[in-house]
């Protein structure tokens, strides 16, 4: 019996790809592939909406390990960027509309709009930082993960009820960014808009990969989210840190909405949806874990897209968290393990 | 010989909430000494060095560094002024590489040279961290970690460093080890203020040395002198 076991037990060099994780990726990888095929606009899809859950789980992540601040107000940073967004880029498109012969301006036309929400979300998040954690902080860190819960959740209720009040209940979008004929890819017709928003989020993520990684504030912020203590022995003042990265992590989540702007109109709960995607891409991914997070991003738009495709958009929801439950039940410290724990975990 | 004072700690009191724990320490460092801080579990020595390094603030007392106050300073302000604090607990970075460790440790120098230079130091100090540059820092053993953090303490080319009980949980051959390297260290002029317990080797080792009980100096002297003092015979000698 032990024998057929051992036996039957995969070579050394295919244990390590045998596992949970490798397996789920493998699986996935498949259906990408097989869908290729059968639906390509099923793949463009993932590719394009994980791509933004990737800009908005990636910042959700960071200031979690960070900070360790859940932020349930991630969602409004992405509503302030569509909003900004469709402000900026709203006279641009009427200047097109009475001459379409400006053929530059139709190229870098929705460009400002996204640089200007960048900033905006870049602000907001310092503002954040100072006006409400560093307050919280100096007072108290006993149940900081809980506090910092409550406050963010209550930022996001007034941030929508705000912006209803300010704004409006309509729906403030665009109908397209780049207003050019479709692409042909391999023989499947895809929008500018489309191929365009795939670009900034493929650029995006790689620019934030490499600032943490080869640069020396990356890796202080990296430092910060192992070991407060230590990085402040090497220097660093966590003050300093703290304000970075939450406007990093904003600046992502606006441009996000920023660039999704013709899929999702600005409006007061526009923040929500993709707010509970990028908690579930996190909570699958493992806490704090930001290349895990990217990855997660990915599979939680191909789980949506397939619901959208095979069952219908009104399960969009509901099946990627059954599976996400499912895929906890076996990996309760996420997908790819936790890189990175908060401090009363150490 | 005259040697300037690093540093000089005086009456300073301190502790936690509701229990203090220094009670009037006053102790200096001079440039290019090497000095103990020795005494007993919970005598205060991790105390006095969390104190020193800004992560406690002190009730009473003025420390200062080169002639500047830094009581009360932010610790990251204290080691960005030329004060390395290696602590018990190592505080490492576990999902960085050791290379990344020391690089985070020089995160405060400006000049690529200097950081260069101080790298091939460390490197030559402890040729074990070359081996192991691209490996995690949480897979090291714990020779290997308490070298590491020492690494990464000189990478910020300090004046003065402190050390908290870097023989705490090692084999008596990674101990060796790191006291030859801090003698090495010694050698090359840096200041060391070290935190230990184990009295006898330290004493041999270091030009002089405090003796701390229940939060209070008690005794001050030369290596040699503690050595032959019947107090420090009895209490931790076993003589």
């Amino acid at each position: 019996m032990t024998t057929a076991a051992t036996n039957l037990r995969p070579p050394p060099f295919l244990r390590r790809y045998l596992t949970f994780t490798w397996l789920t990726l493998a699986v996935a990888a498949a259906i990408m592939v097989f869908e290729a095929f059968a639906h390509p606009s099923i793949v463009v899809n993932t590719l394009v909406t994980g791509g933004m859950w990737a800009l908005m789980a990636a910042g959700l992540a960071m200031v979690f390990g960070v900070m360790n601040i859940p932020n349930f107000a991630h969602g409004e940073l992405f509503l302030l960027g569509s909003f900004t967004a469709f402000t900026v880029f709203s006279p641009i498109q009427d200047a097109l509309f009475d001459d379409p012969s400006l053929t530059w301006l139709k190229v870098v036309g929705p460009i400002p709009g996204m640089v200007v929400a960048l900033a905006v979300g870049a602000v907001t998040g310092v503002l954040l930082e100072v006006a409400l954690f560093r307050p919280l902080r100096r007072r108290s860190r006993d149940q900081w993960v809980m506090n910092t819960f409550l406050l963010t959740a209550g930022v996001s209720v007034v941030a929508i009820n705000s912006y209803r009040l300010v704004v409006g209940n309509d729906f403030h979008g665009v109908p397209g960014y780049w207003i050019f004929p479709p692409i042909n890819v391999a023989g499947v017709p895809i929008s500018v808009d489309r191929l365009m928003v795939l670009l900034i989020s493929v650029v995006t993520i790689g620019l934030f990969a490499l600032f943490l990684r080869r640069t020396r504030l990356g890796r202080a912020i990296r430092a910060v989210s192992q070991d407060e203590t230590g990085a402040q022995m090497a220097g660093i003042d966590l003050n300093g840190i703290f304000v970075l990265t939450m406007a990093i992590s904003c600046a992502l989540a606006a441009l996000a909405g920023a660039s999704l702007l013709f899929l999702f109109p600005a409006y007061p709960d526009v923040g929500l949806q993709p707010l509970y995607t990028a908690w579930f891409v996190v909570i699958l991914a493992g806490l704090g874990n930001i290349p895990g997070a990217v990855v997660g991003a990915f599979l939680v738009a191909l789980l949506q897209n397939l619901t959208i495709f095979y069952v219908g958009v009104g399960w969009v929801d509901v099946l990627p968290t059954l599976f996400i439950m499912l895929i906890l039940l076996f990996k309760p410290s996420g997908l790819f393990g936790s890189a990175v724990k908060g401090v009363w975990e150490q | 010989m005259t040697r300037g004072r690093l540093l000089d700690v005086e009456n300073v009191e301190a502790g936690y909430e509701l229990l203090q724990v220094l009670w009037d320490v006053s102790l200096h460092v001079d440039e290019g000494e090497f000095v103990a801080l020795l005494g007993p579990n919970g005598a205060g020595k991790t105390t006095t060095l969390r104190t020193i390094a800004g992560f406690l603030k002190p009730l009473d007392g003025d420390i200062s560094f080169r002639g500047r106050a830094i009581a009360g300073a932010p610790a990251h302000v204290v080691s960005r002024m030329g004060i390395g604090y290696v602590s018990e607990s190592l505080n490492l970075f576990p999902a960085m590489s050791v290379g990344e460790n020391l690089q985070v440790g020089a995160n405060a120098v400006r000049e690529k040279a200097q950081v260069a230079s101080t790298l091939e130091l460390v490197f030559q100090l402890f040729p074990r961290l070359l081996e192991r540059r691209d490996q995690l820092a949480g897979t090291l053993s714990g020779g290997e970690r308490k070298m590491l953090a020492i690494g990464r303490g000189l990478m910020g080319s300090p004046s003065l460093l402190l050390v908290d009980e870097p023989s705490l949980g090692l084999a008596p051959m990674a101990t060796v080890a790191t006291f030859e390297a801090l003698k090495a260290l010694r050698d090359r002029g840096v200041t060391i203020l070290l935190v230990e317990q184990n009295v006898n080797t330290t004493l041999r080792l270091v030009d002089r040395a405090y003796v701390l009980e229940q939060g209070r100096i008690v005794l001050e002297g030369t290596g040699e002198q503690l050595l032959r003092n019947p107090h420090v015979q009895s209490a931790y000698l076993g003589i």
